[in-house]
């Protein structure tokens, strides 16, 4: 970046531009309807689409089958998981292998996790194993993993190992499957609220590199925590 | 209000003893005019008579606001270079024939090579010569009917004019981009193949109505506002008090390249009439030193994003090393463009390019005779593209276009040699929107992998700029290792936001809803330790059940350090009312709502010294019109019904009627009812409290009060007439006496927001059925701006109680544009690809 002379953008400019951003209510509901659908609140989505006034975008049952996924990897049930997304969609595993292996993957933790060491060792024999031959990245994750049979809840295991058992894995999981989900239906596999979020944090950063913003101009100005705690 | 009386005055009024009448019930300018024509005019009739001297009736007034005026009401504005660039268009339009180096506007520039030819041939020469040219070149698609200007073109027959480039439209900043200078920008509109018409077209039909449309601003809904966007129209003349600020923001023209510069050139190079062809008339140069370059009449506006012009060459002389690309504004023209510092070029001579020194390098193939070149400008990466006869050559140099800024610009050194550019107007070789589509999509997806950090976003703890590092250097860890962003944490804000958004515009029973599925969520990961034995499945669904149980969400069960919904909603209580009230309003049940607010929200009213409760009593007084128009059109209806079956109807029958209706109303005087307040008696000044407090009747239930009153008269049939007729008689006085006391409360009130939305809505009077009249009328009267009201109100509701007048979604989503916008304007040509209506909106 050459040491360009910061522009200087006054308040009542930046005001004037806010209110040139064209947006009406609709499509702000429509922002928030994606959002229901895509992250899977759907009694809220029925209730917002009869509230609003809006036309359903999806089928409101959709969603329901891809929560009870998610929520069956939340509670650990990997298995039942995989035939969830097998009936939706058998395509959606066939065509993603390292979905496939990431969730093969949660089903050994979740044997760790619960001591069935056997049934640990046999599986990652018989279903992990070959995959790690076929792609190093598989190879390194499943070492990850086993090395937690190895630690077995001393406290010396490094971080990097016992954060598979975590809740924050299973919902990683949860989201890689729902966003495989998405994608297989055509639809955004994020909210497009997360998207609007990403460009205002690649705008304001580069706005700030660029210019001399007046303290309303950035996001930062209005505290909206305010919003809800009083 | 001085302008009352000539008003007054100025208004026709038709010569009838029922007028006259009625003017001594009722001393007011406004109030005459509904009266008889309401009773006159049997069918909606035009409002000729009834014009309140309202000097501008727009139509269109309130769309423009919001998202128009960008574009639409637009004031010429060249970035960039002073008067050069912006004056080179017109010009050669009124002098058509200098177009030879002898007569050049730059004599004093007369380098060796200036040739000593025939004037007289010059102007003719364009067309021999390329028409000449093209037998040799088969190749060529070029169609020869381009070669002259269209003279079905607006404006004077030697402008070239023509629209935006359709690859363009991929820019976010498009609307800014133009062709033309601003007066035909305007008229632009009208062609239908205008680019920047039919975009904000297709716009303006996914859009709400014009009167829902979101204003940012309170003062653009509230009176205030409405002065003030009657000063955004007068923007289009001169540039307002607050100077370069406005008219550098809201009316952003960026022109675009269409025409080689009649006056930045070498006097060696001729310009065609169409601008398009530039012709080597001087004789051949020797050495580097002595070439000659021309640049085109605008800078490339990196708004654009990628920026694309194709030359045929017409004709090349064996050796001649004509060089195409882009250069900067103070770069000596006598050298070819690639050869001096900021200017960059591919040579056809050799294929190398060369970026601003003489060390070039090999990039493409040689280029002769027929061929088409394209040059591309991606500014997104600052990089520059060519393409020869449609295919792609790849990406060249570096940091194009970053610290200056950039014309198109071609160079040559040999006599008769001659080449043709596209700047867009007709079709280009290269699928240049393919290109640009897929530089677009590229240049998104890097934008979309951007962290959410939610300090940036003002959410969370402010973090120092060590925290902030350390955090990416961590996450660009994890993203090597394929790790998906701890969903939790960022679901938590999120979710917040919704849910505000959803509080916010009183959408009660999805807050709820949506509340209810939060915490089911929290309590579910609250539940999951890190290693749990697996009866845990049971315990999750207990705690739904209590959930669900709960009778009010507020009451979570599972407070979870990580995302705690916030109590303080208050649902029941605070969203409520705000959801009565506004309901109220936009039922037009205006006396509910006020006494609500008084109730519950007193502030309110208060605020700005008063202008809500003018807002809402204006809004009661165009109620009480509406009310009486309905009760006059039941009147006319039964008389119909009437005339219909016993005796033929006289066609005079409604204005008897209307005299009937306007004579007795003296008797029955400030009648009746239920209006003990102050509203009947416009003299006694009222207390800004007064319409409030006071137990004003339902305008809606007046009427039907009214029928019910049993009459003396015989038949059933007339026995309704006459109770339709009384009931017609006193919303009429209701609304008229309301009237008298708006306009004596706020007399003295000077504002001119106040003013003239008083002016308006007095104007309502003058129609019988104002909803039906169209325009402007029913916008102040219609269901929309009761919306509009209620939105008002309950943004000014929320003001009241600290919390912010528009949802933080509607902020975020306003901020990220308006900073894709500024972006573009810096010159940051990836916010060209980053459209935030056409992602989030529209896609």
């Amino acid at each position: 970046m050459p040491s360009q002379q910061k522009a200087k953008i006054y308040q009542q400019e930046w005001e004037r531009r806010l209110h040139d951003v064209q947006v009406s209510k609709d499509d702000l509901n429509r922002l928030v309807m994606d959002f229901l659908v895509i992250e899977g609140y759907k009694s809220t989505a029925e209730e917002f689409s009869k509230e609003a006034g809006m036309d359903a975008p999806v089928d409101f049952d959709s969603i329901e089958n891809r929560m009870n996924i998610r929520e069956a990897l939340q509670r650990g049930d990997v298995g039942d998981a995989i035939t969830r997304v097998n009936d939706l969609n058998p395509e959606i595993l066939d065509t993603n292998p390292s979905l496939y292996f990431r969730l093969q993957q949660q089903k050994l933790i979740e044997f760790i996790r619960q001591g069935q060491i056997a049934e640990a060792l046999q599986f990652a024999q018989e279903e992990l194993a070959p995959r790690g031959e076929e792609s190093p990245e598989f190879l390194a994750e499943l070492e990850r993993t086993m090395a937690l049979l190895a630690f077995e809840s001393s406290p010396m295991m490094p971080s990097s190992v016992s954060e598979l058992l975590s809740t924050a894995q299973r919902m990683k999981t949860a989201a890689e499957v729902n966003a495989a989900i998405l994608e297989s239906f055509s639809q955004g596999k994020e909210a497009k609220l997360v998207g609007l979020l990403r460009l205002l944090c690649w705008g304001e950063a580069l706005l700030e590199e660029r210019a001399d913003l007046p303290k309303v101009c950035s996001v930062q100005s209005w505290n909206w925590l305010e919003l809800t705690d009083e | 209000m001085s302008a009352r009386q000539s008003r007054s005055a100025s208004i026709p009024i038709p010569p009838s003893s029922v007028t006259r009448s009625l003017e001594s019930v009722i001393p007011m300018s406004f109030s005459p005019s509904p009266a008889p024509r309401m009773a006159r005019v049997p069918s909606g009739g035009t409002s000729v008579s009834f014009n309140l001297g309202r000097s501008v009736p727009p139509p269109m007034r309130s769309a423009s606001t919001s998202y128009a005026s960008a574009t639409m009401t637009a004031v010429a504005v060249p970035r960039g270079r002073t008067s050069g660039p912006a004056q080179a268009n017109s010009p050669p339009a009124f002098e058509p024939r200098i177009i030879g180096g002898a007569t050049s506007p730059t004599p004093s520039r007369d380098p060796a090579c200036n040739p000593p030819y025939s004037p007289s041939t010059s102007p003719a020469r364009p067309r021999r010569l390329s028409s000449g040219i093209r037998t040799q070149s088969a190749v060529s698609t070029s169609p020869v009917a381009h070669r002259v200007p269209p003279p079905s073109n607006v404006g004077h027959p030697l402008i070239h004019s023509f629209p935006r480039p359709a690859y363009l439209d991929n820019s976010s900043l498009r609307d800014m981009l133009h062709t033309e200078p601003a007066p035909s920008v305007i008229a632009n509109s009208s062609r239908p193949s205008s680019y920047a018409a039919s975009s904000h077209d297709v716009r303006a039909g996914t859009s709400p109505p014009p009167a829902t449309s979101y204003s940012y601003f309170r003062r653009e809904v509230t009176p205030a506002g409405d002065s003030d966007d009657e000063s955004i129209v007068a923007t289009a003349s001169p540039p307002p008090a607050v100077g370069a600020v406005t008219v550098l923001s809201t009316n952003t023209i960026l022109m675009l390249p269409t025409r080689w510069s009649e006056q930045d050139r070498t006097p060696a190079l001729s310009v065609s009439l169409d601008g398009r062809d530039l012709i080597f008339t001087g004789p051949s140069c020797m050495g580097d030193r002595e070439s000659g370059a021309a640049r085109a009449n605008h800078a490339i506006p990196p708004a654009c994003g990628i920026y694309y012009y194709e030359v045929e060459i017409l004709h090349k002389c064996p050796k001649g090393p004509i060089s195409i690309g882009f250069s900067a504004p103070d770069v000596r023209l006598s050298r070819l463009p690639g050869w001096e510092k900021n200017s960059w070029g591919y040579h056809a001579d050799d294929g190398w390019a060369f970026p601003g020194h003489k060390d070039g390098s090999p990039y493409g193939p040689t280029f002769d005779t027929g061929d088409v070149i394209g040059c591309g400008i991606d500014f997104s990466v600052n990089r520059v593209f060519y393409t020869k006869n449609g295919g792609f050559l790849g990406t060249v140099f570096e940091n194009v276009g970053k610290t200056t800024e950039i014309y198109p610009c071609i160079g040559m050194r040999q006599t008769n040699e001659s080449i043709r550019a596209n700047f867009g107007d007709s079709p280009f070789r290269f699928a240049i929107e393919e290109h640009v589509r897929a530089q677009r999509d590229a240049v998104w997806g890097n934008i979309m992998s951007t962290r959410v950090d939610w300090s940036l976003l003002g959410l969370g703890p402010r973090k120092t700029e060590e925290e902030r590092k350390a955090e990416d250097v961590k996450a660009a860890a994890e993203k090597e290792k394929g790790v998906v962003e701890d969903e939790e944490e960022s679901r938590a804000p999120l979710r917040k936001l919704v849910l505000a958004y959803l509080a916010h515009h009183g959408y009660a029973r999805t807050a709820r809803a949506f509340q209810r599925q939060c915490a089911e969520r929290t309590a579910a990961m609250a539940n999951k330790a890190p290693v749990q034995p697996k009866t845990e499945l049971h315990d999750d669904e207990d705690v739904k059940m209590a959930v669900d149980d709960a009778p009010a969400v507020a009451s979570n069960p599972v407070p979870s350090a990580a995302y705690d919904l916030d109590p303080d909603f208050r649902f029941d209580s605070e969203l409520n009312t705000r959801l009565s009230i506004t309901n109220a309003i936009v039922r037009g049940e205006i006396d509910t709502a006020l006494s609500l607010i008084s109730e519950h929200h007193v502030t309110v009213l208060e605020r700005e010294q008063g202008l809500v409760l003018f807002r809402l009593r204006c809004r009661k007084f165009v109620e009480l019109v509406l009310a009486a128009g309905e009760a006059l059109r039941r009147v006319k209806e039964a008389e119909r019904t009437v005339a219909g079956t016993p005796e033929p109807a006289p066609p005079a029958s409604p204005a008897v009627d209307g005299e009937d209706v306007m004579g007795t109303m003296d008797g029955l005087g400030a009648m009746d009812v239920d209006d003990p307040s102050p509203e009947a008696h416009p003299e006694s000044s009222m207390s800004v409290s007064g319409p409030i407090a006071a137990p004003t009747p339902s305008v809606l239930s007046a009427p039907t009060a009214m029928s019910s009153v049993p009459s003396p008269v015989a038949t059933p049939v007339q026995d309704m007439h006459a109770a339709l007729a009384a009931a017609a008689r006193t919303s009429l006085h209701t609304a008229l006496s309301y009237g008298q006391t708006l306009e004596a409360d706020y007399k003295s009130d000077t504002r001119p927001g106040v003013r003239a939305h008083l002016r308006r809505t007095f104007g309502v009077v003058a129609y019988d059925d104002p909803i039906a009249a169209g325009g402007e009328v029913a916008e102040i009267a219609g269901q929309a701006a009761r919306n509009a009201l209620a939105a008002e109100v309950n943004q000014a509701i929320l003001e009241s109680q600290g919390r912010p007048a528009h949802p933080a979604l509607e902020t975020l989503f306003r901020q990220a544009g308006a900073c894709v916008t500024q972006l573009g304007l810096l010159g940051v040509g990836s916010a060209a690809f980053a459209d935030v209506r056409r992602e989030f909106i529209e896609g």
